[in-house]
């Protein structure tokens, strides 16, 4: 023992001597060095063997040590760092939560509502920090909003609001009728986002402060609806704020921070005006987490309270949980595939119905976790004029092959089509379809791209075959009657009949006409209706007040609380 | 000092060919910024409105030296979509992302060099048969992979030792650090293990070719034990190889944490280029890859400086460099 360690202590002291000699050969050049690395090679193994083993049998006793120590320290810094972290967490939950988190899928990419597309943007911010003109509840109904009241003259051109008075925006100032008519001009003038779908509105006045006149150009049917969305939004005159990355408004909400990548973090608005509508949280924090199982990890770890969507397929696990409540909600989600109705090979009638007859819908919907509906035609079941199409085209392969027999083609001499889509709606949908349609002699190829492509190849250029698309907006079927929008779909009835849905003074007639126009642009079959997205909702046991219906177009947030339950 | 400046101008040269270069593959991309916003129920008199509102109606050369003359002062633009500065756009991204590379980096060398001396020292066949298996397997398994395997022992809430935060980032940023580094553990460990691998592979090959150098037998000559003789002088020789190692892999890892960051949900710079691209933010995207590709070439420079300090043999002979 003694001996072993006077031998480590002498090689010990001459070491830095040896590392010196090394260097100071290394310096004298290279060249000599490399006959020599064979012969001490052999002469290693034979000379050190004894001082080796020495050495080996000191080492083999210290290592492990270390190891173990190393170990140690890890393992006590990691349970720290645990510990904290729990004991934060606790500290941090009082049993009525002041805040929560709730996860969707698609972020706004900027806060500006009067320029920038996308419906997470109506989503999140109508109705909690800009409201509008009149506002819309969960059955997809105009209510009072910053008005009132309102009166709409006997020839449908004039339509008179009663505001409410007191009211202010979050910072502070007071807003009347001049507010409301100024933003609705300065949609008009601006052209801003969707100020096309209020067309018909020519000028809006305030004769008084309390009282907003709108002029109609010739009577809509959907004036007031549309005013629930972002062209009735009411913007403060007198503020100057960048309204990319912060917004002043009148809702019960106002953004404390946003940020396009993880989340929007909403605080109740002190200066609130009403008191039906005081948010009831102090603090919510909307998170984005477009991948699904990081979304759905972030539930059940805690970071998020409630889930709106959460993949139909992962909602087993959560609802055997007992933690959890899952409910599918319906909206206006529809995805479509369209057919290039001008195309030079879609634009053959018997080949697209062949398409919609081949389409196996229960098998997709099934696949997709078996909560969405099917939809036969262009309105949705929460939208008026909506009616139970899918009988007009069931899934029938005999007679898709026949009509595609007629055209022309078989199994044995395909028609080629390209169906063009978005990398957002995953590549399963494209690879069931190509699989279907191959069926009836379509061979199909699919071609994922960017949005941003898709929106310049089909959207304006008009240039595909098959497209596939969630038209996620409400009250959109007047896209069928513009023959320049990508469908090309050209059919003067249905203009003719959506005219007199427009016109109609009383909400009967108008739901009728556009019964008619739904049905008969669904017999024309210039596009399949895939499926009306059903959004499945997850929230944890103890949240209340979160909207059931049209969680993806109108999103209240006042009414959520949170209390945890206690286990 | 020759070489330095040599270095240098190289380093500036190579930085206006990628301007270029950047700037002109950018705009092969089909769709722009304006249709974005515009949406899908846009009109295209709303889309030429809003292109002529942003400035992309002007011609390419114009654009292009509106860019590179902001860039030389410093201005790298404003996002068109969501109004920001892209300098703060990327330093609120980067402020997630290095910190993570950082930890990943001291997690691969951790494992990777001590693991790496080991399967060379040890003294067992059979340990040594053991580290060479875990070193391939380290390599071979995808960090995604791993990843969610972290997530399912260690994630709070869903793992089985649900100790460690696994989604996102704390919403006091740096603010709260012991929060802010919980939440990297767990990536960092993802990304850093299987570079550890190759870091691991690396330094047991540099070792095994020291161990029959001269260098490494007049040490032993001297009385140094082969452990000491291999730690002590063969590790030293290896140092400039290990660093270039290093500093690749440092390299590899901004885009290679992507992955992980988007299973971890952390907001870095992978999520914000994914955004910028796919939103055909083009002033925002080519100021961001400007400054990555920038970096790449700087730490290219570092490495090549650190080399001529670990080993003084290389500036005698600049030509080879």
């Amino acid at each position: 023992m003694v001996q072993s360690n006077g031998a480590h202590g002498m090689s010990d002291a001459t070491e830095t001597d040896t590392t010196a000699q090394a260097t100071a050969r290394q310096e004298r050049g290279e060249e000599n060095q490399q006959p020599r690395v064979a012969a001490d090679a052999s002469t290693n193994v034979s000379t050190d063997a004894s001082l080796n083993a020495h050495a080996k049998q000191r080492k083999s006793g210290r290592k492990p040590i270390i190891w173990v120590i190393a170990a140690l320290v890890i393992v006590a810094l990691v349970a720290c760092c645990a510990i904290v972290q729990t004991h934060a967490r606790k500290a941090a939950t009082p049993t009525a939560s002041e805040s929560i988190a709730i996860g969707i899928k698609l972020a706004p990419v900027s806060l500006d509502i009067r320029n920038q597309s996308g419906s997470a943007l109506e989503q999140l911010l109508i109705g909690n920090v800009y409201e509008a003109l009149v506002s819309r509840n969960s059955n997809n109904e105009v209510e009072p909003g910053l008005a009132k009241s309102w009166t709409i003259s006997d020839d449908g051109l004039t339509y008179t609001f009663k505001l409410n008075t007191h009211m202010r925006f979050s910072n502070g100032d007071t807003l009347d009728a001049t507010d409301v008519a100024w933003s609705i001009n300065q949609l008009k003038a601006k052209q801003y986002y969707n100020s096309d779908q209020v067309e018909n509105l020519k000028q809006a006045s305030a004769p008084d402060a309390t009282t907003v006149k709108l002029t109609l150009s010739k009577p809509d049917a959907n004036m007031l609806w549309y005013l629930s969305g972002r062209p009735g939004l009411v913007f403060d005159k007198d503020a100057r704020y960048d309204a990319k990355t912060t917004a002043i408004g009148s809702g019960p909400y106002l953004v404390k921070s946003f940020d396009s990548s993880s989340k929007l973090v909403l605080q109740a608005n002190p200066n609130y005006w009403g008191s039906a509508h005081k948010a009831r949280t102090n603090t919510v924090t909307v998170r984005f987490l477009p991948d699904d199982n990081a979304a759905f990890n972030a539930l059940t770890s805690g970071d998020v309270q409630v889930l709106s969507p959460v993949n139909a397929n992962m909602t087993g696990k959560l609802k055997s949980s007992g933690k959890y409540t899952v409910k599918a909600t319906d909206g206006s989600d529809k995805f479509v595939l369209a057919f290039n109705c001008t195309g030079a090979k879609t634009s053959d009638k018997r080949v697209r119905q062949a398409i919609r007859y081949a389409i196996n819908h229960k098998e997709i919907i099934a696949s997709r976790g078996g909560v969405d509906a099917a939809l036969g035609g262009p309105i949705p079941s929460v939208d008026p004029g909506y009616e139970d199409l899918t009988g007009l085209y069931p899934y029938n392969p005999t007679k898709a092959k026949e009509l595609m027999r007629q055209a022309g083609y078989s199994t044995s001499h395909p028609l080629k089509l390209t169906l063009t889509y978005a990398n957002v709606y995953g590549s399963e949908l494209g690879e069931q379809l190509r699989s279907q349609l191959s069926r009836i002699g379509i061979d199909l190829s699919v071609n994922t791209v960017e949005f941003s492509t898709w929106l310049q190849d089909v959207h304006a250029n008009g240039d595909y075959d098959l497209s596939l698309v969630d038209h996620a907006e409400s009250h959109d079927f007047y896209k069928w009657t513009q023959p320049d929008y990508y469908y090309h779909y050209d059919n003067p009835q249905v203009q003719a009949l959506y005219g007199k849905a427009l016109a109609a003074t009383n909400d009967k007639d108008s739901a009728r006409y556009l019964k008619q126009a739904a049905r008969m642009v669904s017999e024309d079959a210039p596009a399949d209706w895939l499926f009306a997205y059903r959004v499945s909702v997850a929230q944890v046991k103890g949240v209340t007040g979160f909207p059931s219906r049209l969680t993806q177009s109108v999103l209240p947030l006042w009414k959520v609380a949170y209390t945890p339950v206690t286990a | 000092m020759r070489y330095l400046i040599r270095r240098l101008v190289l380093f500036v040269a190579a930085l206006f060919g990628l301007s270029l270069l950047v700037f002109v593959a950018l705009r092969i991309l089909p769709g722009d910024v304006a249709s974005v916003m515009a949406g899908t129920n846009a009109t295209p008199e709303r889309v030429a409105a809003l292109r002529s509102q942003m400035g992309l109606d002007r011609p390419y050369p114009r654009q292009y030296a509106d860019w590179l003359s902001g860039l030389m002062r410093g201005d790298m633009g404003v996002s068109a979509i969501s109004g920001r500065s892209v300098a703060s756009q990327i330093g609120l991204h980067a402020s997630i992302t290095m910190p993570l590379i950082v930890l990943s980096l001291i997690v691969a060398l951790g494992v990777g060099i001590p693991l790496g001396c080991q399967a060379v020292l040890a003294t067992h066949a059979r340990v040594r048969g053991v580290l060479h298996a875990l070193a391939i397997i380290g390599g071979a398994v995808p960090a995604l992979w791993g990843g969610l395997l972290l997530i399912m022992l260690f994630g709070r809430g869903v793992g089985l030792m649900g100790v460690l935060p696994s989604q996102g980032f704390p919403d006091a940023g740096w603010r709260d650090p012991a929060a802010a580094i919980a939440a990297l553990i767990l990536p960092a460990v993802a990304t850093g293990l299987v570079a550890g691998a190759a870091i691991m592979r690396y330094t047991r090959a540099c070792l095994m070719s020291m161990e029959d150098s001269d260098a490494v037998a007049m040490a032993m000559a001297c009385g140094m034990t082969r452990r000491q003789a291999m730690l002590g002088v063969g590790l030293r020789l290896s140092a400039a190889q290990l660093v270039s190692v290093a500093g690749l892999t440092f390299a590899q890892m901004v885009t290679g944490v992507m992955v992980v960051e988007s299973l971890f949900n952390l907001p870095g710079l992978g999520a914000m280029l994914i955004n910028d691209v796919g939103n055909r933010d083009l002033v925002a995207v080519q100021s961001e890859l400007f400054l990555l590709a920038a970096f790449f070439l700087l730490l290219g420079v570092l490495v090549d400086m650190v080399h001529h300090v670990l080993d003084p043999r290389l500036g005698e002979q600049p030509e080879e460099v």
